[in-house]
């Protein structure tokens, strides 16, 4: 696990390793030119920022030595002395000593005594000649011998990892393409030369997702201060458990659901536990528990917000959704159907509006995140026990698995976390209902809308009633599934399963909804990708 | 992972927008987690005077944590061009000791304050604070 | 474009020293000759895949892999209308891959564009009255009149490519 001193301490040795390096640069340049300004205005800086850091580390000793050679560079600066003679040796030494300090900090070892230098530095300072000792000469040519070391990490921008991921993204999906043509083409030489493109390119995938994982306490870590933060503001005794900081996960992922999970924290403390007063009176300890937690399960991450508070009223949300006319089907909803309810758009349970549930912002904040990543949410509650909101998230964005299907001539790829089932219905297997298509898909109705239909849409008008005079022969269905919401799409025919990498789309199009972006197919066609949620909130909008 | 950050708002955040100026990546890292673990929003970090400029005029922020030493440039040069673009950003000076000169003369030309490293996560938050409940600055623009 | 007006009344001969030149990448819409300059074109290639793109206005002919880019392909003929009646769109036909402030698009065009270099003193400014946004004046740098005859209309792609002026819908899109 890494916790956030670890990472100071890692940034801190990095950083002083680099800035160690550039000093050792920087005084090779002085001895070529005593006055070269730019090399000694570095060193001052450089010798600065290691003070500052190696403080801020509590490195004290680390933070002194620095501290001298910045007066003492300062001092060159303002040419009150000259890098010339026993100054030279000593500031060698000097950076000597912070390398070695360093290198001891690295290794979790004490750090070697500077006081005789400190003394010379301080001699230097005051404008005495400093003592030098023939020992300690021989020493440093002794130390000139060392090898040199560069640091064990880098800094890269999320936006590079996220090109290399696309790339090797497209990488694989060519891979797959020669596989298949090596395949037809049967040629053993082509075909081995492919096996071996395909478990280095399986390797290399996995390399570059692995180089953006990052513990997910990155963002747990935020949450003591929030629920310090809201528990105080609605007057509650909270107690925060985290648990599974350490599970990696995309670092893209997690920036993503950084709202969502914010929201259900929030929510957790403001909504879901009771007042110390309530907790007493219900028999419950008067300190409520909210646990944060990630966990793996098979190719997913898991992060849960537990808390043991009042639960979800169940019939209190159908009442408040029949009440909304959000949907009239709502008395015969079974408890996870109704829960769903919470998170649909507008939706919100609180009867009086405070600083920290928000004002009119709901739980659909979470479905939309978690839809565009594609990841699931699971609602488990007990009345009066607690809830908990298990956020299912794939580990890595890079490839996701895809239907690809043909409408009027063009593929477009539907992602399989969306996808229920395939169908091939006969025409005396659709009834219309309502002016709509609807099929029965185990025992339960299923309304079908050709897909050319939803995406020519255009205008308010809504979709035109169906009729299946003119149906004939097996109609291809792809049923999809949003928010536990069956839609069937009619569609020209299948092509295939497939990985796809999701580009996103660039301005001027990213406006259009229906599309969660575009893939390139193996033959180079840009395949558009459709996004279901959007999909069916268009069906729901327009359907007669 | 290093280097990666993320970004959170928070209730009590009041939105506050701050720019991290400071060539240390060290320093900047400590600082931003410190804010925005307080709810701030951290809306850049700059390295260099030139990329603090530009990024102030870019993101307006409504503070500016000035190092007084960076690479390129005086910090006292850059906050004299910060006063310039974004006379309604509060500038907050950070610096080690044994730079209380340098520190005076930015307090002259518009700095509201200063921390010195290095810091705690209180003090940080307290000058920070009060910085931005100070309203001297637009007076004076 | 006030340097274009200073030198007026001077003669012709005192220009023998280095005028600024403009180069244009130079292509033809409908029966008229039109000019981007070069330095707001990324590159020319031949027509790839061009997949149609539901919810778009009709002068977008759709999405088109560009070097692992995917952009919007557009057709200017459609979009000023002046495409002459029973003229389809050629089979074989090119892509200029212009540049908009933070994405790129491409125009088809029928013919190879051809780079052209003229004085800039030649492009008169465009006249400025026509606020109609279906037509072409609106995006206009100006006219390049040719010493050979002929005029170059020029274009300006940063006034053309603005989102709400690409994504100019004759309906209105689905989302709600």
């Amino acid at each position: 696990m890494k916790t956030r001193d670890q990472e100071y301490r890692e940034l801190f040795m990095a950083e002083a390793l680099e800035y160690y390096d550039s000093m050792s640069r920087h005084l090779s340049e002085l001895e070529r030119n005593p006055n070269a300004g730019p090399a000694l205005n570095e060193l001052f800086r450089l010798m600065h920022n290691l003070k500052a850091n190696a403080r801020a580390m509590g490195f004290a000793d680390l933070g002194e030595v620095a501290h001298h050679l910045e007066t003492l560079f300062g001092l060159i600066r303002d040419q009150e002395r000259t890098f010339s003679g026993a100054l030279i040796k000593v500031v060698f030494a000097g950076v000597d000593a912070l390398g070695n300090m360093i290198r001891a900090v690295g290794a979790d070892q004490a750090l070697p005594d500077a006081t005789a230098l400190l003394d010379n530095l301080d001699r230097l300072v005051r404008g005495e000649e400093p003592i030098l000792e023939e020992a300690e000469e021989a020493e440093s040519e002794e130390e000139s011998g060392k090898k040199m070391e560069l640091s064990d990490l880098v800094y890269i921008q999320v936006k590079k990892l996220d090109n290399l991921l696309n790339l090797v993204g497209e990488l694989v999906i060519d891979r797959d393409r020669i596989m298949t043509l090596a395949q037809e083409i049967g040629n053993p030489a082509l075909l081995a030369t492919a096996q071996h493109l395909f478990r280095i390119s399986d390797d290399l995938q996995y390399s570059v997702m692995d180089a953006r994982l990052v513990g997910v306490g990155v963002l747990l870590n935020k949450f003591p201060r929030v629920v310090r933060d809201v528990a105080s503001a609605e007057d509650k005794e909270v107690e925060l458990i985290l648990s599974g900081q350490d599970v990696q996960i995309d670092r893209n992922i997690l920036q993503i659901i950084t709202d969502a999970l914010l929201h259900l924290v929030r929510n957790a403390v403001s909504h879901g536990l009771e007042t110390t007063a309530q907790r007493a009176a219900a028999g419950k300890p008067t300190v409520g528990h909210l646990t944060l937690s990630a966990l793996t399960e098979r190719d997913d991450v898991l992060i849960q917000v537990r808390d043991d508070g009042r639960g979800i009223d169940t019939e209190a949300v159908r009442r408040k959704a029949i009440e909304r006319g959000l949907t009239t089907a709502a008395a015969a909803l079974d408890e996870q159907a109704v829960w769903a309810l919470l998170f649909e758009p507008g939706f919100s349970m609180a009867s009086k509006v405070t600083d920290i549930s928000g004002r009119g912002v709901g739980l659909d904040v979470v479905k939309m995140a978690l839809d565009s990543l594609g990841g699931q949410l699971r609602v488990e509650s007990q009345l009066g026990q607690g809830t908990t909101f298990t956020l299912v998230l794939p580990t890595s964005i890079a490839v996701k698995g895809a239907l690809l299907v043909e409408v009027e001539e063009r593929p477009y790829a539907i992602p399989l976390m969306h996808t229920d089932t395939v169908l091939a219905l006969q025409p005396e297997q659709i009834s219309v209902v309502g002016g709509m298509l609807v099929t029965h898909v185990q025992g339960q109705a299923v309304p079908l809308v050709p897909l050319q239909l939803l995406l020519h849409d255009e205008g308010d008008e809504l979709l035109p009633f169906a009729d299946k005079a003119d149906m004939t022969g097996a109609q291809q269905v792809l049923v999809v599934n949003y928010n536990n919401r069956r839609l069937g799409l009619l569609v020209d025919r299948f092509i295939r399963q497939q990985n796809i990498v999701i580009k996103p789309l660039s301005k001027p199009l990213d406006t259009i909804d229906l599309f969660g972006g575009v893939t390139l197919l193996g033959s180079g066609q840009v395949c558009l990708v459709l996004d279901v949620p959007a999909l069916t909130r268009l069906f729901l909008t327009k359907r007669p | 992972m290093l280097g990666h950050s993320l970004n959170l708002t928070f209730p009590n955040s009041m939105n506050k927008r701050i720019l991290i100026v400071d060539d240390s990546f060290y320093m900047r890292t400590m600082l931003k987690n410190m804010l925005t673990d307080a709810g701030y929003e951290v809306v850049g970090e700059a390295a260099n005077g030139a990329q603090a400029v530009e990024m102030a005029a870019s993101t307006s922020p409504d503070l500016i944590t000035l190092d007084v030493i960076l690479p390129d440039n005086t910090g006292l040069d850059v906050l004299k061009s910060l006063r310039q673009i974004q006379p309604s950003a509060k500038v907050v000076m950070c610096s080690a000791v044994g730079q209380e000169v340098i520190v005076t003369e930015a307090i002259e030309n518009g700095a509201l304050a200063y921390i010195v490293k290095p810091f705690s996560e209180e003090k940080v938050l307290e000058i920070v604070g009060a910085a931005l409940q100070n309203d001297a600055s637009e007076q004076a623009a | 474009m006030a340097e274009t007006e200073v030198p007026a009344p001077i003669a012709k001969t005192e220009r023998a020293k280095p005028a600024e030149l403009v180069q244009l990448i130079v292509f033809r819409l409908g029966d008229e000759d039109y000019g981007i300059r070069i330095e707001q074109v990324k590159e020319v290639t031949v027509t790839p895949d061009v997949a149609r793109m539901p919810k778009t206005p009709p002068f977008i002919k759709g999405i088109a892999n560009l070097r692992g880019d995917i952009i919007a392909i557009l057709d200017l003929e459609e979009r000023f209308r002046l495409r002459p009646a029973g003229r389809p769109i050629p089979e074989r036909s090119y892509i200029i891959a212009v540049e908009a402030a933070d994405y790129v698009l491409g125009l088809m065009v029928r013919e190879v564009p051809r780079p052209f270099t003229m004085p800039l003193s030649q492009i008169e400014p465009a006249p400025e009255f026509v606020q109609d946004s279906s037509t072409r004046d609106k995006y206009l740098e100006g006219i390049a009149k040719l010493p050979e005859g002929g005029v170059i209309i020029v274009l300006d792609m940063r006034k053309l490519l603005t989102p709400s002026e690409v994504m100019r819908l004759p309906g209105k899109t689905a989302s709600s």
